[in-house]
């Protein structure tokens, strides 16, 4: 069965219960990415519309609880190790919750600063994985912390700029393929450091809006297959380089909706699989993004809700599709 | 979780589920509670090292774990072990890892540690000077690749064995010729047109031998345009296809060359009346025409047929229909 609508109660019930899956294997499974799935179920709600459908004290907490005293940044559940993955969720969620003062933002600024190297990219830790995924942690969360003054922002454009490719896409590094979580990741950076200039926007545009397919839903790369959690990658960057209307949003909707569950709650990757919280989110994310009636504004460069970002005087020059009126 | 089909249960089948996982949960959090205790407690030992490695094996996605497992090695077993051990012990690693990449090809944190791995690999056998004293590293190196070819004979489009595959490349103590990438992406290609990350690799591979004249720029451009025009008529929906055309005549081409692939997907459009490709990339290398030459005798000819192109492509491919019709008020 599939639905025409967001079965809004459901996916909530869906995320409070999220919580309660503890004699699920996967729940135990995927503890390396609580924090980050806190992140999600909380963006979702508050897109939604019930962002009160947890309780934020025990969320500060348990994102209190994940803080890494040697390293001076968050792991992505107590005891383990700090990453920018997860201290940017933390980041985001005590941001959203309106309780970042219960964090040393100073070790925190010093923990991200110190992950940047020579080249300009960030790690994503003390081992030294390279990513743009990791840029874009770091000057996300110093942006939001109100410390980007701190960054080396020409060493951070001038990588940005060399990961782009001439198909005016973005890879995970120098000279990788471009890829549309990538390319969200790199365009949401260089919102963030305001120099949209290094994006060549009519070329991205055409890569981008060339990742629909017939069935509606987008895929993150040329020759592949859909996934819902690309409805969020590729449509954030179209609405920060202002193209949404580039791809047909009735049809990547009707695709978003046909991969809920509309028994338990929850989207998938597509329809018929296994849902998550992860696609839940990004699906949800896109919907808003395509003014699907009802819902919260999304600002797509931070993936947080717009007025969260409007607040802190953080917003850039995106654009959405206009919310539609609830028809009854 | 990508790509796992939901299946509707019965209470029963959930039921023996549980009954089924709480064995394996309570094996999984026990191990993971004694190893963040050992983390804590900086136990670095031999013990430490084996309870990683069955904990790995459950989940191979637990990063602290491999960091532990790092941390182990540089403080625990490398400290007083000759360098043909600490050898070995990578050797070791890199055996593990790969059984983790048959089962999870697309774990970062499994990539990682193999490259933290590969670093470490001591000089060797022999002093510094000594004809085999680069030999570990060597033989550790190019084992690599061969290991990442087979990954992607898996999965020829996963990114992250692409990704890694440039790394070791850029690596090796002794480098690979670029001459033998191209081969390889040519097999690649080969073997499936639509492998649009052989391609792309191709385009940069390209770009380094005409940089520094291993190959003439111009003969090699020719062949690669014989190369993607077989492979237009071949598979004209593909994408992959076009987007390399489009790395071919780049964003300044000279007159003829562009009159000469418009003219030649023209060819291929009265074959294939329907393609959507043919259409956009005519529209794509006319609009460059006209912005480059906007005063040549073929320019008000090419600017009346791309705007019945992009008419036929807001019929003919409507999910980007707002896209032609701005692009046609650019032309």
């Amino acid at each position: 069965m599939t639905s025409k609508e967001l079965l809004v109660p459901l996916h909530v019930k869906y995320i409070q219960k999220l919580g309660e899956n503890k004699d699920d294997l996967t729940y135990h499974l995927t503890s390396h990415l609580r924090l980050n799935a806190v992140y999600w179920g909380l963006t979702a709600l508050a897109i939604m519309g019930h962002q009160d459908a947890l309780d934020r004290e025990e969320m500060i907490a348990f994102v209190m609880s994940c803080w890494d005293e040697e390293a001076g940044a968050f792991g992505a559940h107590p005891d383990h190790d700090a990453h920018l993955l997860s201290t940017l969720s933390a980041i985001q969620i005590l941001i959203m919750q309106d309780a970042l003062d219960r964090v040393d933002v100073d070790r925190v600024v010093k923990f991200i600063l110190s992950l940047q190297q020579p080249s300009g990219v960030f790690a994503g830790d003390k081992f030294g994985e390279i990513d743009t995924r990791f840029l874009y942690c770091a000057v996300n969360a110093l942006s939001l912390l109100g410390r980007l003054g701190e960054l080396d922002v020409e060493k951070t454009v001038e990588y940005l700029g060399r990961c782009r490719n001439y198909d005016g896409g973005f890879g995970a590094t120098v000279g990788a393929e471009s890829h549309a979580a990538q390319v969200f990741v790199c365009v949401a950076a260089l919102a963030i450091l305001d120099r949209l200039e290094e994006v060549d926007t009519d070329t991205l545009g055409w890569w981008l809006a060339e990742r629909q397919l017939p069935n509606g839903g987008l895929n993150g790369r040329p020759e592949k297959l859909e996934d819902v959690c690309y409805s969020f990658w590729v449509l954030s960057a179209l609405s920060i380089i202002k193209r949404v209307p580039w791809i047909d949003s009735d049809k990547l909707s009707e695709f978003i909706l046909s991969a809920q569950d509309t028994e338990n709650g929850g989207i998938a990757d597509r329809p018929g699989d296994m849902v998550d919280v992860f696609h839940t989110l990004f699906g949800v994310a896109g919907l808003s993004i395509l003014g699907y009636p009802g819902l919260v504004d999304l600002d797509p460069v931070y993936c947080m809700p717009a007025a969260v970002i409007e607040a802190r005087g953080l917003r850039k020059d995106w654009q959405a599709l206009p919310r539609k009126a609830i028809s009854s | 979780m990508h790509g796992v089909k939901r299946v509707k249960q019965t209470p029963e089948a959930l039921e023996a589920k549980r009954q089924k996982e709480r064995a394996k949960i309570h094996e999984f959090l026990d191990l993971s509670d004694k190893l963040l205790t050992r983390r804590k407690d900086s136990d670095f030992s031999e013990e430490s090292f084996k309870l990683t490695t069955r904990l790995l094996h459950i989940n191979p996605e637990f990063y602290t774990i491999w960091n532990f497992r790092r941390n182990i090695l540089t403080n625990g077993l490398f400290p007083g072990s000759t360098q043909e051990k600490v050898n070995n012990i990578l050797a070791g690693e890199l055996m593990m890892t790969m059984t983790a990449l048959k089962s999870h090809p697309k774990v970062y944190w499994i990539w990682n540690h193999r490259r933290w791995c590969l670093e470490n690999v001591p000089f060797g056998p022999g002093e510094e000077g000594s004809e085999t004293y680069q030999q570990w590293r060597t033989a550790a190196w190019d084992n690599e690749l061969f290991v990442v070819e087979r990954l992607l004979d898996a999965d020829a489009r996963n990114f992250l064995a692409w990704g890694y595959r440039r790394y070791v490349l850029a690596s090796m103590p002794v480098p690979r010729s670029d001459a033998s990438e191209l081969a390889y992406t040519t097999k690649k290609i080969g073997a499936n047109f639509s492998n649009f990350s052989a391609w792309h690799q191709r385009s940069k591979v390209l770009t380094k031998l005409w940089a520094d004249g291993t190959l003439n720029e111009k003969t090699s451009r020719e062949a690669e345009f014989d190369l993607v025009t077989n492979a237009m008529y071949t598979e004209p929906a593909d994408q992959s296809v076009w987007v390399y055309h489009r790395w071919l005549v780049g964003s300044n081409p000279g007159k003829s060359l562009l009159l000469r692939e418009i003219k030649s997907i023209g060819e291929l459009l009265e074959e294939q009346p329907d393609s959507k490709w043919c259409m956009e990339s005519i529209v794509h290398y006319a609009r460059i025409f006209l912005k480059l030459y906007p005063e040549d005798g073929a320019a008000a000819g090419l600017r009346e047929r791309t705007h019945q192109l992009l008419r036929e492509l807001q019929e003919l491919d409507p999910f980007r229909r707002q896209r032609y019709i701005d692009l046609r008020t650019t032309v």
